[in-house]
């Protein structure tokens, strides 16, 4: 029994970290329709900050802020050039740049950070254990699980029930008439981009602890966060909820029974659900006029 | 349109004009003051990025203190990124024998790519030295009088570890747990068919894909078992995910971890996990402690304020093996037999020790270190030998695994 | 997200060859082709023959992300795919060329086949990352299935090439041969691309309601484009492991698309010969840069990023307005 809740935790901790990695882009794609290959280049950046911050002896819990802002900074020079130019462009544009900047950032992070793995020195308050029904279980996940929900929540409350959520969501649909509104659509669409970029940096700072930054994690990350929002469908927050949960617990339950497998049988269970549902979990059938 | 035809055609013209030329008078290439070409064909990005820098910082060590000359003449070095893709690998070798013209091939991080050149060096007679990829098929069925080996094979690793685990951690109950590639297989099948030689019973094999992010549900699954020991291999990236979150579950303490020396690298994994490695057991040919490599590791803390590891021990030791072979053959790299009798007579002194080389397969003897991750001088995880197996010498060609 | 969404900001063009200078351009590279034949040495017609095998896979993905308006991340399966396969039989029935070629084509066939099937329904980056994941799942049978495929060491040590008997594995052969391919392939997918099939696919590209509307069986359509597609690729494929004798599981792999992609869109999407300039920039730049620096990747990377903002349509097209009038 008690295993059974610990593999459950880990179930969990694995499905946060899913969601991390995929918070940015969920945003920037499912609401925003840009598709931003470079997010796993965010996602390593604020992992490289996070390390680098805490082995430099500032207060680690300032590490997560400051992964937070400096990738939303690169995030806004990025929108000003050449982001901006490629919103109204078609997805297999936006693809094709993105992955193409990419890979000039993650040759620029090699060169400056080394390749080596590198990981961050946590304080000894997120290094214990925690004894659940007798097994130990590392204090780490359950501050990922609780940072991750929160986080989740913040924005799934940010996107669905305030104005400025409503608005980026409009800015898809119709952006000419929310023009009309009175709404500066650029400056929300910059605004989206720059925190899906933050997201991305601060889901790496917190993923540090688990995953360790080196070069190669980023295009690792980029693939599991896009099929985590795929799969979740576009459109719709709770959808890549929804999808981290279920990529999570399948691949931790297949790598309980079937470690050998266990890839395999996710990519399974993925190709199953978007064969079932062409637009994922939850997402809306887009009709064409 | 036309010019740029005629451009085309005449500097095609030329180039043939220069390789017959060269072709046909040998000896105007071998003159003195024409530099040595020494390629390097290592991992500069992908997964073995980390190794990759480690094994040319420690070529260029030599290079450095052997003043950019051997035998004479001055050395030309050409690094080539393989990515740690094979693929990639044959492509840059071509480059290497069939436009650059390098005399010498060394370096090769993963075992896929040493294989996936063998063919090729092989059919261009490129003397090549293999400094990393441990694959034993190079050492038996796959072996080529043009490729030296100047480190480990799989089994050199696994086949003393087993020795020491039989006889001082336990004869029974122990299991394995490995990644699911080549290596991981290797590693963990002579590990076995040694213990079972000596006559102890292993356990449950576990493998897990490359890769893998999160060891926690097989944790359980290991935890539960209460083995005596395990025997573990990861590479890269994996192995520090491994260490960190066994000692995230509080495992490192009550089981005894024993790998292959990579899994506990001085200079690739003891840094990113610190103190998750402490305590744990590793068969390798090199140690930061062995008396052989002393002059080595102070010169390369010197250089790079770090201790070495396998891959920069490695790219230094086969910098000095190359050399005592070019100033055997007095700086003449036509002279390819003498240059490989010469390594096949007299052990060359390396940092690994005197090295021999075993002639049926030109696979290198070394003494193989049992080491213990202990507490260093400065506090820091530090891998200290414990026993040295000397001479371990991979059983070599007709004894390829069914 | 329809597929239109996708490609018709590219600016598409109709059916290829027809402009005027469309001759001088072919002249231009049968003397190119020539020339390297004449004075090209063995590690030159060894390279070129593997340009010529990459670019004729990319002009196939042209068609089917160009023309039909796919884009598929999972072309370096079916792709890699064909090469296994052919490298497998090689082992226990000989390689000659008039079996490795069927075979190539039939595995080529039926993992694009499985991939139309599996991705029936979807449009969009819903169809990317099925294809993807239908790749991925290429990639772990061939790396888990270390009896057959060798795993991560891949496969190597099989016959060499040969055709009717005579043996093929000279450099000079393999290039003649490889080049022998993408004229054929060529021709035949021009001839699909300009048949009433191919105007059909470039509709469902379009306009895929309206075209429901007159009645085409999109399924049937797209089955079709994965078929003649896959098979190209798969003959592609057959010859490929023959250049290097050496065949691995990162032929399968899902970057081996994304860079099959890029080569693509260097060379221009909705174009036929764009295959083989893209594949031609891209292996020459990535072999020769490395030489010269570390930071190869950054170049590479920038060059591809400057080509989308600048030269979205790719390098043929543009080559084409500046040249022909």
């Amino acid at each position: 029994m008690a295993y059974i809740v610990v593999q459950i935790l880990n179930a969990l901790s694995f499905s946060v970290l899913l969601l991390l990695t995929g918070l940015g882009l969920s945003l920037v794609l499912s609401l925003m329709n840009f598709v931003n290959l470079t997010h796993g280049s965010f996602f390593l950046l604020g992992s490289y900050i996070g390390v680098q911050w805490m082995a430099s002896g500032a207060p680690w819990w300032m590490a997560f802020p400051a992964a937070f802002v400096l990738t939303g900074l690169v995030g806004a020079l990025l929108d000003r050039y050449p982001f901006r130019q490629f919103y109204p462009r078609t997805h297999l544009m936006q693809v094709l740049l993105t992955y193409g900047l990419s890979v000039v950032f993650a040759d620029l992070m090699r060169w400056g950070f080394g390749a080596d793995t590198l990981s961050p020195m946590l304080p000894d308050l997120l290094q214990g254990v925690v004894f659940v029904m007798g097994f130990p279980f590392p204090v780490y996940r359950l501050f990922l699980i609780a940072t991750g929900g929160s986080l989740a929540l913040v924005l799934w409350w940010a996107i669905e029930h305030t104005l400025w959520g409503a608005a980026i969501r409009a800015c898809v649909i119709d952006r000419g008439i929310v023009e009309t509104l009175g709404i500066n659509t650029r400056r929300l669409l910059t605004v989206g981009v720059v925190l899906a970029a933050a997201l991305g940096g601060l889901g790496g700072a917190l993923g540090a602890g688990m995953l360790s930054a080196y070069p190669g994690l980023d295009e690792e990350v980029l693939l599991l966060a896009l099929l985590v929002v795929v799969v979740g469908g576009l459109g719709s927050f709770t959808g890549t909820v929804l999808s981290a949960l279920l990529i999570g617990f399948v691949t931790t339950f297949a790598r309980m029974w079937l470690p050998e497998f266990a890839n395999f049988l996710t990519l399974g269970m993925m190709a199953l659900v978007l064969m079932v549902c062409p637009n994922g979990l939850l997402g809306r059938e887009t009709r064409q006029l | 349109m036309t010019h740029r035809f005629a451009a085309r055609r005449r500097s095609v013209l030329l180039a043939g004009a220069g390789l017959a030329a060269s072709t046909a008078w040998p000896g105007l290439t071998r003159a003195s003051g024409e530099p040595i070409r020494i390629a390097l064909l290592t991992s500069l990005s992908g997964p073995f990025s980390g190794l990759g820098e480690s094994m040319r910082a420690g070529l260029q060590l030599l290079l450095a203190q052997s003043n950019q000359e051997m035998g004479g003449r001055p050395i030309q070095l050409l690094v080539e990124d393989d990515q740690g893709k094979p693929d990639e690998a044959v492509r840059k070798v071509r480059k290497l024998v069939g436009q650059d013209k390098a005399d010498i091939i060394l370096g090769v991080i993963s075992a896929a790519v040493a294989l996936a050149i063998r063919d090729i060096v092989t059919e261009s007679r490129t003397l090549t030295f293999i400094a990393n990829a441990a694959a034993n098929a190079l050492a038996r069925e796959a072996a080529s009088p043009y490729i030296f080996r100047t480190t480990k094979t799989s089994w050199m690793l696994a086949h003393p570890a087993a020795l020491w685990v039989h006889e001082n951690v336990a004869t029974r109950g122990g299991i394995t747990l490995a990644s699911d590639y080549a290596a991981g297989r290797e590693y963990v099948a002579d590990f076995e068919d040694t213990y079972r030689q000596q006559g102890g019973t292993l356990g449950k094999q576990f493998w897990t894909p490359l890769g893998t992010t999160d060891f926690a549900p097989l944790l359980m699954n290991v935890a539960a078992l209460k083995p005596e020991f395990i025997y573990a291999f990861f590479p890269g990236a994996d192995a520090v995910r491994f260490l960190k979150q066994m000692q995230d579950f509080r495992l490192r303490d009550s089981i005894r971890l024993i790998g292959p020396g990579a899994l506990f690298d001085q200079e690739d994994v003891i840094p990113a996990v610190g103190a998750a490695a402490l305590g744990g057991f590793n068969a390798f040919h090199q140690s930061p402690g062995a008396p052989a490599s002393q002059a080595f590791v102070q010169a390369y803390q010197q250089a790079r304020q770090r201790l070495p590891g396998e891959a920069s021990t490695a790219g230094y030791a086969t910098g000095q093996v190359i050399r005592s072979g070019i100033e055997a053959v007095g700086g003449d790299l036509s002279r390819k037999e003498a240059f490989k009798a010469a390594l096949l007579a007299e052990p060359v002194a390396t940092a690994f020790g005197p090295m021999r080389f075993d002639p049926r397969n030109n696979q290198a003897i070394l003494d193989i270190y049992l080491n213990e991750v202990k507490p260093g001088p400065d506090g820091k995880p530090l891998n200290t030998v414990i026993k040295t197996y000397p001479g371990v010498q991979d059983p070599g060609p007709g004894n390829a695994r069914p | 997200m329809t597929s239109r969404a996708w490609i018709s900001a590219t600016g598409v063009d109709t059916a290829p060859g027809r402009r005027a200078g469309g001759w001088r351009w072919l002249c231009l590279a049968a003397l190119l082709c020539g020339v390297l034949a004449v004075f090209g040495d063995d590690y030159q017609l060894r390279f070129a023959a593997e340009i010529l095998l990459v670019g004729t896979a990319v002009m196939s993905l042209n068609v089917l992300v160009g023309f039909a308006g796919l884009v598929s991340l999972g072309h370096g399966a079916v792709f890699g795919a064909a090469a296994y396969g052919a490298a497998i039989a090689s082992q226990h029935w000989g390689s000659d060329l008039l079996l490795m070629l069927p075979v190539g084509v039939l595995c080529g066939m039926a993992l694009a086949a499985l991939m139309a099937l599996v991705s029936y329904r979807s449009s969009g980056l819903f169809f990317l990352v099925l294809t993807l994941v239908v790749g991925q799942m290429a990639w772990e049978v061939v790396f888990r299935w270390r009896e057959v495929t060798g795993g991560a060491d891949g496969l190597r040590g099989y016959p060499a090439l040969t055709v009717a008997g005579l043996p093929a594995s000279h450099p000079l052969a393999l290039f003649a041969l490889a080049l022998a391919l993408a004229v054929a392939s060529g021709w035949a997918l021009r001839t699909f691309v300009r048949a009433p099939v191919g105007h059909a696919v470039q509709g469902m590209r379009d306009q895929p309601l309206r075209m429901r509307a007159l009645g085409f069986h999109l399924g049937r359509l797209r089955l079709q484009t994965f078929l003649v597609t896959g098979a190209v690729a798969g003959a592609a494929g057959s010859i490929y492991p023959f250049v290097n004798q050496y065949i691995g599981p990162n032929a399968v792999h899902w970057s081996m698309s994304a860079t099959l992609v890029i080569m693509s869109v260097l060379g221009g999407i909705a174009t036929l010969a764009g295959g083989f300039v893209g594949a031609a920039l891209y292996l020459v730049a990535q072999t020769q840069l490395s030489s010269w620096t570390d930071r190869w990747q950054l170049l590479i990377g920038m060059l591809f990023v400057l080509t989308v903002i600048f030269v979205p349509h790719g390098i043929v097209p543009a080559l084409r307005r500046r040249f022909t009038s």
